[in-house]
């Protein structure tokens, strides 16, 4: 009997220290690549909000209106940029020359402008003001821009001109009274207030010496209609351009008037873990995946709605996917879609309505 | 020594570690069933062996008994060894024989008696040793579990009351005083799944040695019994 003991005890002591050995230290479990989840819930989370103390218990709760930080912080990097960024240079050197070469354009041309502006305004506004009939013969100024193209050489031939005007003047009698006014520049406009009707030529001949006038406003405009333009342009290119800060980020800022929480509680969390995981379990026994869409890994459905609390969807899911051709991600999307109609009276926790108001549901079919 | 303070330093899952991490009572459990993992080989260990021996000897015996080989010759030549099983009934059983002739037995049937008695006690004592110790394998078998169990149940506790401690419900703080309570399940388990097989297979085994044993007393008894009616003058 002692034999077998002392026989047993050595084939123990053997076991044993072959067990130190081979079970010595488990290797760790890899959790890299364990997204095994064909289907994700990211719920509105309500997280809980720092309020104010002092005040009032709201319908929402709401935190303490946020300070706006300063918007030019002290400069962090070296950089060639010229403006100060928090985030190093390498990255927004080339966004930010646009930016930069935009914006000194629009200063620039208001700038030249005023130059050539004050030389035409004072021409252009001391006349309208003794003529304050002419807002009324605006009109008939596309007729004088023909004659604009005589301008140049018939400055001297403006008593030949008014021979011409006769010829038009047969039409209309008043032709007379033309050459009146055009002798008394001043006390023209008078008179021209009287025919307003449609006698309209012989103030044409009239405004003669207006045409100083009329080709330089166009002038103004021309002058102003180009730098309109431009400040269009550049504002175009400026809604365009990404004026986020690269470095921005964190939470919205809050516009809510501060509370001291809400009148009903929340609790302050999200689903938890079980509720999650038979809110995936629903939909995913409702999902029917469609052929070929196991096949490609990157494929990712994201299904956005809105619950009412009866746990019905209200209004219309958003689906957006990526990750594979276009044919296969409408099957798989209007899949996901029918999954989550499907699955529509879902029961969640009422008083929790506020996490999952809005779900949003993201679909791996890739994942078995 | 220098090697036990490194292992322990290192608070590793290792086998050596969940043990060595383990409280004094799961401590306790754990060597405690070793100890009774090592009694129950050792006792699987030398009931195998004695068993096939007292096989191979009863073979033997049979072989040579049923030579035709006279009963004076081979108790003579068993008399003067140190016999067990059937040996040791059929020398109980003509001792008693002899003795009785010595003195002039009178009456064939107490003389029977006789020898059926000695032949029981010797039958009895041959399969007492047969069944010794298969009881502490039952034992063990059914209370082993039970007394790993007990140790499981105190390390979960302990490791609970960590918990409460570290005011943190990490798995990782819970994890390997559950790993080591549970080691003190799988040393209890190590020990009396074999005991249990163990115990069934030896005690079967042994019932069948005995029974062959009786076999062989009865038989003996039928001979001595025409001896006797042979030698006895008839009265």
């Amino acid at each position: 009997m002692r034999g077998s003991i002392t026989s047993s005890a050595i084939i123990h002591a053997a076991l044993l220290g072959w067990g130190l050995l081979s079970f010595s230290a488990p290797t760790p479990m890899d959790m890299a690549n364990s997204e095994s989840m064909p289907i994700d819930i990211v719920s509105d989370v309500s997280q809980l909000q720092k309020g104010d103390k002092k005040a009032e218990k709201n319908e929402k709760p709401a935190p303490k209106p946020t300070q706006k930080p300063q918007t030019i912080p002290d400069a962090q990097n070296v950089g060639d940029s010229e403006t100060d960024v928090e985030t190093k240079p390498a990255t927004e050197t080339k966004a930010k020359p646009v930016e930069a070469a935009e914006a000194p354009k629009p200063s620039e041309t208001p700038v030249a402008k005023p130059d050539p502006q004050p030389e035409p305004k004072p021409e252009v506004k001391p006349e309208p003001k003794p003529t304050p009939v002419p807002a009324t013969e605006v009109k008939p100024e596309p007729e004088p821009k023909q004659e604009v193209k005589p301008d140049p050489v018939a400055e001297a031939i403006n008593d030949v001109k008014p021979v011409p005007a006769p010829a038009e003047t047969p039409k209309a009698e008043p032709a007379p009274q033309a050459e009146k006014p055009a002798e008394e520049e001043f006390k023209l406009p008078e008179k021209v207030a009287m025919p307003q009707a449609k006698p309209t030529p012989p103030a044409q001949t009239a405004k003669t010496p207006d045409r100083k006038e009329t080709p330089e406003k166009p002038k103004t405009q021309t002058a102003s209609t180009p730098s309109k333009e431009k400040d269009g342009i550049a504002d175009q290119v400026a809604d365009l351009l990404n004026k986020q800060k690269a470095s921005a980020g964190g939470a919205k800022r809050s516009t809510d008037q501060a509370s001291l929480g809400a009148s009903k509680t929340t609790g302050g969390s999200s689903l938890s873990q079980s509720e999650m995981d038979a809110l995936r379990g629903i939909i995913e026994g409702n999902w029917n995946k469609p052929v070929g869409a196991e096949e490609s890994p990157d494929m990712k459905i994201i299904v956005r709605f809105r619950l009412t609390q009866d746990g019905q969807i209200d209004g219309s899911p958003e689906v957006s996917g990526t990750g594979a051709d276009a044919g296969l991600l409408n099957a798989v999307k209007s899949s996901a879609l029918r999954a989550v109609m499907r699955s529509a009276p879902f029961n969640l926790p009422q008083d929790k309505y506020d996490t999952w108001s809005t779900v949003e549901l993201t679909f791996y079919p890739g994942a078995t | 020594m220098e090697d036990l303070t490194a292992v322990a330093v290192h608070t590793d899952v290792s086998l050596w570690g969940l043990f060595w991490q383990a409280g004094f009572i799961v401590k306790l459990v754990m060597v405690g069933l070793l100890g009774a993992s090592i009694w129950t080989w050792g006792i699987i260990l030398d009931k195998s062996l004695g068993f096939g021996r007292a096989k191979r000897a009863f073979d033997r015996f049979e072989q040579v008994f049923w030579s035709g080989q006279s009963l004076e010759e081979l108790y003579r030549n068993l008399g003067d060894k140190r016999t067990t099983g059937m040996g040791a009934i059929f020398i109980a059983a003509m001792r008693e024989w002899k003795k009785s002739f010595e003195k002039g037995a009178r009456s064939p049937i107490a003389l029977q008696m006789r020898i059926d008695k000695a032949m029981d006690v010797a039958l009895a004592r041959e399969s007492d040793y047969l069944a010794a110790r298969l009881t502490s394998l039952a034992t063990i078998g059914s209370a082993g579990p039970f007394i790993g169990l007990f140790g499981t149940v105190i390390g979960i506790m302990t490791s609970f009351m960590g918990i409460a401690g570290s005011k943190s419900t990490s798995l990782a703080v819970v994890a390997p005083g559950i790993a080591e309570a549970l080691l003190a399940t799988a040393i209890g388990l190590v020990a009396a799944i074999p005991a249990v097989i163990a115990y069934n297979k030896l005690s079967s085994d042994a019932g069948k040695l005995t029974a062959r044993m009786e076999g062989f007393a009865d038989e003996f008894s039928a001979i001595l019994s025409r001896q006797i009616d042979e030698k006895l003058p008839r009265t």
